[in-house]
């Protein structure tokens, strides 16, 4: 009779088999939640869309209409519109992530399953949230009269290749968070940097000349998936060192990710 | 020849504590991090076959939890190792699973938590529903349940599977007396289709009524093992 020893972390593959298993796990609970979100509100499911819109408004009325930036950008609202919500999906994936071993300590220390099923059902859940952001997005693109194109075709892998970045970053994330919540704190000015230096609000083609800085850019993943995304929709020039860089950066975030959250799975539930 | 269910030989475990609260300040002040080691369970050796039901006790702080933990893979070892046939399932007080979703939404996270795939996890939830004999209450969420209406649902979605080896820990006291009976017959039952069974439990009556088996822990190491009404006249004797 072969003993298991207990607390011996398993094999990669043993370990994907097991998240494979959990997949049912993955989509129902961030689904309920999504359901429970909105369950105290008057208007309910409604916000899902009814939130996008109201930001690209925001954004429209103050960088559109009382301060235009935009700089020669053609369709600026079309142009903010996907860097603001591309931008947002991939903040809430990493951040919900970073939070989902704290937010879920009762069920880690009542269930036996892979841990990184919270942050990957974390990620299901944003991409499930992102279904009617993309409706608004899509809307918009239409309405400035950009025609569906053979790159939508695309859409689904760039989403893909994004999601896998987040995660990956979201798996680091978790794994310092559990140690120090400090993280949980950082994020959002993090992110708030990131927001003004990856060419949400502005073409960073029409500020940066030089060759040098433009391939600085190339360091920065929010801003390439930026790009993708806008080529992608509506054909904003985007050069191959772009794809490039994104597909380095996602394969490496979520091979960093999964190893450095994997090197802690058994302590996820302990003191940190 | 008997089948070993679980084998644990020397296990420690450790909790390190910072004492000084915020670890900046310790830095600032070019101090080590002060760190306090309290050492649960100091080097405890014992097997468990196949189809036993052992009662753990002894006095509050000797280690029992942290034992149970340990032995889920939950809580690191420090020195030693446990081998088991198949990962145990640890069936706490702290049972919550997500307080804002209903009951039955919940029985259906834990059976899917736990590997089930949607089919399955639906087929069984109805049977999961009609052990907690929680009726109407299951359709609210569950932060609105009381503490032994908590318990009724979590033994059952913990039970449902009829895991291998099961480490109860004070589960069973804060369901009132017919759940207490029902439980302790499902635990029989299980037992009797050679599951294993460790019961953490300062009710020596409980205990005694459910295991063959008593190991008694003090200061995180065994003081007694042995047949369960001995070391019990031994426990309550000291």
């Amino acid at each position: 009779m072969d003993l298991l020893k207990v607390g011996e972390s398993v094999s990669l593959s043993e370990y994907l088999k097991r998240l494979w298993a959990h997949r049912h796990f993955m989509i129902r609970v961030p689904l309920e939640d999504l359901r429970a979100q909105n369950s105290h509100t008057f208007l309910g499911s409604i916000w899902l869309v009814l939130n996008p819109l109201l930001q690209v408004g925001v954004y429209f009325l103050v960088f559109g209409l009382i301060m235009p930036i935009d700089r020669g950008v053609d369709q600026y609202l079309v142009f903010l519109t996907i860097g603001v919500f591309v931008f947002f999906n991939s903040q809430r994936v990493i951040s919900e992530s970073t939070r989902s071993l704290v937010i879920n300590v009762g069920l880690i220390r009542t269930v036996h399953f892979p841990r990184a099923v919270l942050p990957m059902s974390a990620t299901v859940g944003q991409a499930l949230a992102f279904i009617p952001v993309f409706v608004v997005m899509t809307i918009v693109v239409l309405a400035y009269g950009n025609w569906p194109h053979v790159r939508w075709l695309l859409i689904l892998p760039v989403f893909v290749i994004q999601n896998a970045f987040s995660l990956g970053i979201g798996l680091i994330g978790a794994r310092i968070n559990h140690s120090y919540r400090d993280l949980e704190n950082l994020l959002p000015f993090v992110f708030r940097l990131l927001f003004y230096i990856s060419g949400v609000l502005y073409s960073v083609d029409s500020v940066v000349e030089d060759d040098f800085w433009r391939a600085i850019f190339l360091l920065n993943p929010m801003y390439c998936l930026v790009s993708l995304w806008r080529w992608v929709m509506v054909g904003t020039s985007t050069g191959v060192e772009v794809w490039l860089a994104t597909g380095v950066w996602s394969l490496l975030a979520l091979m960093v990710g999964l190893s450095a959250f994997r090197s802690k799975e058994t302590t996820y539930g302990g003191t940190g | 020849m008997t089948d070993l269910a679980i084998r644990c030989s020397e296990a420690h475990v450790n909790y390190f504590v910072r004492t000084n609260r915020q670890l900046i300040r310790s830095v600032i002040r070019g101090q080590k991090p002060e760190i306090r080691v309290i050492e649960a369970v100091k080097g405890v050796t014992f097997d468990v076959n196949v189809g036993e039901s052992v009662g753990l006790i002894g006095p509050n702080g000797s280690g029992k939890t942290s034992l149970l933990q340990a032995m889920t893979g939950l809580l690191p070892l420090n020195k030693g190792e446990v081998l088991v046939k198949s990962i145990p399932t640890f069936l706490g007080v702290q049972a919550v699973l997500r307080p804002q979703l209903t009951g039955w939404r919940n029985i259906q996270l834990g059976l899917l938590a736990q590997g089930l795939s949607k089919s399955e996890a639906e087929n069984m939830t109805s049977s999961v529903a009609d052990f907690c004999e929680l009726g109407d209450f299951l359709d609210l969420p569950m932060e609105t349940f009381s503490s032994g209406m908590k318990a009724r649902l979590h033994f059952a979605v913990a039970t449902a599977l009829a895991p291998d080896i099961l480490l109860i820990d004070e589960a069973l006291a804060v369901g009132d007396r017919s759940f207490q009976k029902k439980s302790s017959a499902r635990l029989e039952e299980h037992r009797a289709k050679a599951g294993t069974i460790l019961l953490v439990s300062h009710n020596l009556e409980e205990v005694r009524q459910s295991c063959q088996r008593v190991i008694w822990l003090e200061g995180g190491t065994i003081v007694a093992d042995g047949p369960a009404n001995d070391v019990i006249e031994a426990y309550e004797a000291s």
